[in-house]
Parts: structure tokens; C-alpha cells; sequence
């Protein structure tokens, strides 16, 4: 059963068209990164998933139900933005609240649970304002956590994070995936830290999907290639163009050669040709990579 | 990544739903300094009014606004047409100060996201719009209380008359209170309504909460008892001259429009954008 199925989903503000027609399968416990650039209609989406904007046409399916019903609604855990809480309350007493809004008979163990969780537990009877927004966001995974969903949609969980924020959210989304087995839908900018976690990808643009894969189907098209270094820069290139269909230099000062994974071929020619090679290493595009590619293939 | 187990789905009942929602709310009313506010309001307003020497008329003389204690709560007779603030200023400016709290507090859940959290889970937008009315009407009935007590404290301190028809105050205190429920629903639909202005929803529950549009249709018609199918019709029919008649009144018009507003507040609230 596919946790979320979207199709021909439709939103529009007035005459501006934010989704159109976008068609989205989710399979069950799927960890689904859903990227796009601003504007592009990914939190309009998400919205709607969880009843908060309601479509202008199309159907989307949860758990096989459709996204109105209230069993359903039930097992829906979401981050969206911040997180909804009273900033003159405790983290605590937040927390309790949405336990109550969902009914949970051991209230106290749960949140206490969640809490810990997201790394929190020592922090619960701050008041929510003055966490930072780190926390703030840990604590929205926490509420969201409640009750223990079946889906969990979470709207740029990371951005704004600093290095820690991020590797701290990192772990917990881990955590999560291990402990809870939900389905999560996470949407976000840092493609390097989503590609750490994500078993299927969505690429939206224009309010439309553009691509659909799983997380091998990416790696299966993203092309292999060796990054090399020299002290002569220009003939280097030179040398490797005449011999290689695919030459590139990056901004970071190195040349790549596209589709290519023995490196001791490449260091061999160029020190026949009187090039010594300093630094070389094989690698592969990730999706930062692949997915600045594919919005360059659409722009084009 | 597909698991073949069954997935089962509680349904939530009414019950359950109401329950968590309205514990929510008691505990964020009981929890808002601002309700306490309101209620000192409630209580101090009438203190002064009572306290007030009175007002100059035309000849430039003071003309004191009340002979009896008990006016402060309500008018002697059901009066639509003011002549002077005295027979305007009672128990009813409790609706207003309750129009401006259940703005806020309602303003507070948009503000705060509040929502988003709560209409992504089973909650129903006619919980929700129930759970308001009656969060607000309890608020606003506590009002009436403490605004009979700061009224009765200034009456027996200044040394105003108390004499009254003890069944009669009863019947208007009781109205009063029971007409609270239909005012907190029409607030509660009008900052759904404008939920997201909150400058305009604050300003639509005070200029509907002062009664101005009945009392401009009784500059027209008079003290015509017809005005009592309206919330302050109703809320000014309960006087010091009530009977039982007026309390059933009072209760009918107050359900009826808590009803109503309730429905057009839920059929609202699903038909739009939430957050």
C-alpha cells in the first residue's frame, strides 16, 4: 500500500497556479526527500497533505483513504514551518497540549519519551521562546512524533540549522526511522544532508513533478567520474579533452573526467605527457549534482 | 521499502475529540493572564460607573446615573432606544469586553500555528468552533460574575439604593449568562471569518458586541419587542422587570443562534484555507 497517492493535485491562489497536475506516489515506509526550488510549490503540497489547504481539484490518497478522514488524519504527524506552539508556555506544558488535541491516555510517558528522542528531555521546562531554533525545530519533530503517526511531513526540518543543529537533526531523523517505522516526507534545500537519509526522491518544479526515483534509481544515474589535480592546469585539460569526450573544471580548481573509474589510466598518460598529477580520487555526482543538472536540462 | 503488514486506524468518537480540545482550551484560558484581566475589568467597570457622581445634563446640572443599585446589572425595562449612557451601560458591556478576549485568544491560535497543528490531526473544524463558543461563553459568564460583584461592592460603598425584585434580578443575571453562549459563537464565526485580520476581527466583535446595529434598527422600530430574536435584543429583554417568559427566551434565542453560528463557522472553516 502506498502511504501517500497523489494525482492530478491542483492549488491555485487566485489566478497564480501553484501545483498543477502533480501526480506523487509515496510507498509505505518510505523516507521520501521532496525537493524544489523556492516557490515551486513543495510546502503548498505538504499543506495539503495535511488538510491544511484544501485543493483545487485532483485526489490524494492516504494509507488508501481519502486525506479527510478523520482514522487517518489521526496517524498524521507534521513540521511545518515552526512548530504550532505558545511561546509563554513550557516546552512541557506544549507538549501536553497536543497530547491532549490527540487523545493520548499516558500523556506524560509519551511526551517524555518523544522528548528524549529529539535530545530534549533536558530542556522541557524552558519556556518555549527562548529556545533557539534548533531546539525549536526538534521539538516540532517531538509534537509530531505524538501518538505515534504512520506519516510524518516535514517541511525543511534542517534549514537554518547550524553545523551541530544539523548533525544533531541528522541523528534524530535516524532515530526516528529506526524506532518509529513511519513513512516520512521531508522536504528540503540541503540536498547533501537529505541524500544521507532518503530511500525515494521527488523532484518537483513549477508546481509539477518533474521526477520520481527511489534512492538506487538515482544512483544508478548519477555518473561516476575521477577529480584530479596538477600543477600545469591548462595543458593538463588540454591533454585529458584530446583523449576524453567529457572533460570539465570545477570552481573548486579541479578537472573531472566524466564517466571514468580507474584513475592509475588517467595519472599514466598524463605522466607520459610530462604532467605530474598532485591530487586524484574517483567519485560520483550526488543529488546536489544531479538535481542542479536536471533543473539546467528543464531551463534548456 | 513496501511492508505488507495491515494497517488498522482508530476512529476517534465526538467524545474523545471534544474532550481533548476543550481540556486544551480551559487550560490555555486558565493559563492567560489575559482572562484575568478581562475578569478585573469586568469587576471595576461597574465599580466606577456606580461610583461616577453622574452626568451633566443640558442645564449644566449633575444628574446622577443611577437610583438603584441594581441598574448597573440591568435596565428596569427593556430598553432598545438609549436616551442616556445609564440606561446602556450594564451587565451587557461584559459582551463586549468578551467579544475582545475571544478575538485574542482565537487571533492566538493563527498567530501561534496552533492550528496547523491541530487541523492536521482528526480534529473536526465543528470541534473546533464548539469548542470556542463554549470556552468563550464561560469565560464571559465568569465575567458576569465578578461584574455583579465589583456593581454590588460600589453599590453598597457609594450607599445607592438595593431595593429589587430578587426574581426578577435572578431571571436577568441567569439571562444574561445563558445569552453568553450565543455571543462567544458569533465571535467565535466572526474571527473565523477574519481570521486572518486580526485588527478586523478584533474591531468587527466590538461594534457588534455594543449592540449598535439593534439599537440603530430600534431608533427606527422602537422598543419593539420583535428585536429580541437578536443577541442583544434578547440580552437587553433580560431587565429588572423579567419573568420566566424572559428566561426561556433568553435560553431559545441564545441556542438557536449558538447553532447556527456554530454551523456557518464549521462550513467556513472547511471550505477555506486553514493556515
Amino acid at each position: 500500500m502506498n502511504a501517500i497517492e497523489i494525482r492530478n493535485l491542483q492549488k491555485n491562489f487566485g489566478s497564480k497556479q501553484a501545483v498543477r497536475g502533480l501526480n506523487m506516489t509515496v510507498p509505505e515506509g518510505a523516507i521520501y526527500g521532496f525537493i524544489g526550488e523556492n516557490g515551486s510549490g513543495k510546502s503548498t503540497t505538504e499543506k495539503m497533505i495535511c488538510g491544511l489547504i484544501i485543493p483545487s481539484g485532483g485526489s490524494i490518497r492516504l494509507y488508501g483513504k481519502d486525506y479527510t478522514n478523520a482514522e487517518v488524519r489521526s496517524k498524521i504527524g507534521l513540521l511545518i514551518e515552526q512548530p504550532g506552539c505558545f511561546q509563554n508556555l513550557s516546552v512541557w506544558n506544549n507538549m501536553m497540549i497536543q497530547a491532549a488535541n490527540l487523545g493520548i491516555e499516558s500523556a506524560e510517558a509519551e511526551v517524555a519519551k518523544v522528548l528524549k528522542l529529539v535530545r530534549m528531555e533536558g530542556a522541557a521546562s524552558n519556556k518555549f521562546k527562548n529556545c533557539s531554533l534548533g531546539m525549536k525545530q526538534r521539538i516540532g519533530i517531538a509534537m509530531a512524533l505524538l501518538g505515534e503517526p504512520k506519516l510524518l511531513v516535514l517541511d525543511e526540518p534542517i534549514n537554518g540549522l547550524d553545523a551541530d543543529g544539523m548533525r544533531i537533526m541528522r541523528e534524530v531523523l535516524t532515530d526516528i526511522t529506526k524506532n518509529y517505522k513511519c513513512t516520512v516526507l521531508i522536504s528540503s534545500h540541503i540536498l547533501t544532508e537529505l541524500e544521507k537519509i532518503a530511500t525515494h526522491y521527488g523532484i518537483i518544479k513549477g508546481g509539477e513533478m518533474i521526477k520520481e526515483m527511489t534512492a538506487a534509481e538515482l544512483d544508478a544515474s548519477c555518473r561516476t567520474f575521477i577529480a584530479l589535480k596538477a600543477a600545469d592546469m591548462n595543458k593538463t585539460k588540454l591533454l585529458l579533452s584530446s583523449r576524453y569526450s567529457r572533460v570539465e573544471e570545477t570552481e573548486e580548481g579541479y578537472i573531472r573526467i566524466y564517466d571514468l573509474t580507474e584513475p592509475d589510466e588517467v595519472t599514466e598518460f598524463l605522466y607520459n605527457n610530462g604532467v605530474t598529477v598532485s591530487e586524484i580520487e574517483t567519485s560520483k555526482i550526488g543529488l546536489e549534482e544531479y538535481y542542479i543538472d536536471l533543473m539546467n536540462e528543464r531551463r534548456a | 521499502m513496501t511492508h505488507t503488514r495491515e494497517l488498522t486506524f482508530e476512529n476517534p468518537g465526538f467524545y474523545k475529540r471534544l474532550k481533548g480540545m476543550l481540556g486544551v482550551d480551559f487550560y490555555r484560558l486558565f493559563h492567560t493572564p489575559m482572562y484575568y484581566i478581562f475578569l478585573a475589568i469586568a469587576a471595576i467597570i461597574p465599580a466606577m460607573v456606580l461610583s461616577m457622581g453622574g452626568q451633566p445634563n443640558a442645564q449644566g446640572e449633575v444628574v446622577k446615573l443611577y437610583e438603584n443599585t441594581w441598574n448597573i446589572i440591568a435596565a428596569d425595562t427593556p430598553l432598545y432606544v438609549i436616551k442616556n449612557i445609564g440606561e446602556y451601560a450594564n451587565m451587557n458591556m461584559v459582551f463586549i469586553f468578551g467579544g475582545i478576549m475571544v478575538s485574542i485568544f482565537i487571533g492566538h491560535d493563527y498567530k501561534s500555528g496552533y492550528v496547523k497543528q491541530l487541523f492536521t490531526t482528526h480534529s473536526l473544524k465543528s470541534d473546533y468552533m464548539m469548542s470556542k463558543s463554549i470556552v468563550g461563553a464561560f469565560s464571559m459568564m465568569c465575567m458576569c460574575l465578578t461584574y455583579l460583584a465589583g456593581g454590588v461592592f460600589a453599590g453598597v460603598l457609594t450607599g445607592a439604593d438595593m431595593s429589587v425584585n430578587a426574581g426578577s434580578l435572578l431571571i436577568a443575571i441567569l439571562g444574561k449568562m445563558i445569552m453568553s453562549l450565543g455571543w462567544a459563537s458569533l465571535y467565535t464565526m466572526l474571527n473565523v471569518i477574519f481570521r486572518r485580520y486580526f485588527g478586523v476581527s478584533i474591531t468587527s466583535s466590538f461594534v457588534i458586541g455594543t449592540g449598535i446595529p439593534v439599537i440603530g434598527a430600534a431608533a427606527v422600530l422602537g422598543n419593539n419587542s420583535a428585536l429580541n430574536i437578536f443577541l442583544y435584543g434578547s440580552s437587553v429583554n433580560a431587565c429588572l422587570s423579567s419573568n420566566i417568559g424572559t428566561l426561556v427566551t433568553c435560553i431559545a434565542v441564545s441556542c438557536v443562534w449558538a447553532v447556527v453560528y456554530n454551523i456557518v463557522g464549521s462550513v467556513i472553516l472547511s471550505r477555506c484555507d486553514v493556515y
